[in-house]
């Protein structure tokens, strides 16, 4: 049996239904063991007083990118079954900066607010709330939006098709950023977290 | 050496597992699995049998009405016939420039030709190149033409198929078709006028590929 399993048809939509239920509790739970639950310790990443969120993130990144990488090259997946997202350049930068500032503001990101909400804290409900009424403002507006949103489309473009490099190579550079990162992270930390007291 | 190793903590030593597996990753070669890949004939067989990969003209008629755009319908013909005539929201890729026409192996292919049997083969071409989710339109555009452009409902039928054909009735005229009522006989009707191209296939497909479902999320 080779995955993805939903892209060969192993299971009908009802049934990858329950099993994106499943991941989403797993992700909520991981999430929440994180301490990505409260508000305090995300925002604490963006005064760099508590780099948890690059490492756990990062961490997630290169651990699904070595292992797909590796599952692949053995057969066990079918990397071009994998959806790819399409790349919008410009507007994805805006939404990734709105994403950003609302991450700072609020204290959380759509996933971590989940989190937040479901283990009862005001803050994370409220969050949501915000969420589901800029989804509204955001669909009913978007007939205005439309043309920006769907400006300077790329198609699913991967790193490697960008660059022109071998997949191997980018798994490795991105694996040596992973690793950089982090020590320059625990050294931000010590660094920034000097003046308050944890 | 050991006591070295033993020394660093867990988050070391998945670190250099990181690492060495990263590093070993450059000499492994394309993760993508490409042309060579063997075909598994009793899987195939055994789609054939059940008849999974049939698309009716009824369900395609209904997508294209409701303008899903979660796939990719490919007109087999020559480009004189589709530029005749094709189905709303299809494209034009004849059989020979079928695996380098820019197909993506996850996308929701929907094939068909004049009857069954071009877009059969096709299928078979794609399956064989590890396209996972192909499918064909049952006999293919002329049924097309029965069904949905011109279908025709005889003078004896009884209520029951009165009321289908109502249904049918107003699909056909929203791809500018011509229902036949009151003969039966196909002779009386020798020239029935294929739709404009432009009439359906704007209001049907909206926004084409550009509105694809997002399924990230942080």
């Amino acid at each position: 049996m080779n995955a993805p399993y939903f892209k060969f048809g192993y299971f009908g939509d009802e049934i990858s239904l329950i099993v994106a239920f499943v991941i989403g509790i797993g992700f909520g739970f991981f999430l929440e063991r994180a301490g990505f639950g409260s508000g305090r310790k995300l925002a604490a990443q963006f005064y760099l007083t508590d780099m948890t969120v690059f490492k756990v993130m990062f961490t997630a990144i290169v651990t699904a990118m070595v292992g797909l990488f590796w599952l692949s090259v053995f057969g066990i997946v079918d990397l071009s079954l994998v959806y790819v997202s399409q790349t919008y350049l410009v507007p994805q930068i805006v939404g990734g900066l709105i994403l950003g500032v609302g991450f700072v503001i609020g204290g959380y990101c759509p996933g971590t607010s989940c989190v937040a909400a479901a283990t009862g804290k005001y803050d994370g409900m409220i969050y949501l709330g915000g969420i589901v009424v800029g989804i509204f403002i955001f669909g009913e507006m978007f007939p205005l939006l439309e043309n920006f949103y769907t400006s300077t489309a790329m198609g699913s473009v991967t790193l490697p098709e960008l660059f022109g490099m071998s997949y191997g190579l980018l798994v490795f550079l991105v694996v040596l950023m992973a690793l950089g990162g982090f020590a320059g992270a625990e050294w931000v930390e010590k660094k920034f977290s000097k003046g308050t007291s944890q | 050496m050991k006591a070295l190793f033993s020394k660093l903590s867990f988050n070391q030593k998945l670190a250099i597992v990181a690492g060495v597996l990263g590093f070993l990753a450059i000499f492994a070669g394309s993760p993508y699995t490409g042309n060579t890949a063997t075909m598994n004939v009793k899987d195939l067989a055994l789609l054939v049998e059940r008849e999974a990969d049939h698309v009716s003209v009824d369900e395609l008629a209904d997508w294209i009405i409701k303008g899903k755009a979660d796939y990719r319908l490919i007109d087999l013909r020559s480009e004189k016939e589709f530029n005749e005539y094709h189905i709303p929201t299809a494209e034009n890729i004849p059989v020979g420039s079928l695996t380098d026409a820019g197909l993506m192996r996850n996308e929701k292919i929907i094939l068909y030709s004049e009857g069954g049997i071009h877009s059969a083969q096709a299928w078979f071409l794609l399956k064989a190149n590890q396209y996972k989710a192909v499918y064909m339109v049952r006999d293919g555009l002329a049924e097309w033409k029965d069904r949905i452009l011109f279908p025709s409902l005889a003078e004896n039928a009884s209520a029951e198929e009165r009321v289908v054909f109502e249904k049918r009735k107003a699909i056909s005229i929203f791809f500018g078709g011509s229902p036949q009522t009151g003969t039966g006989d196909t002779k009386a009707t020798p020239q029935l006028a294929m739709p404009k191209l432009d009439m359906p296939a704007s209001s049907a497909a909206p926004a084409g590929a550009a509105k694809k479902k997002k399924k990230e999320g942080c």
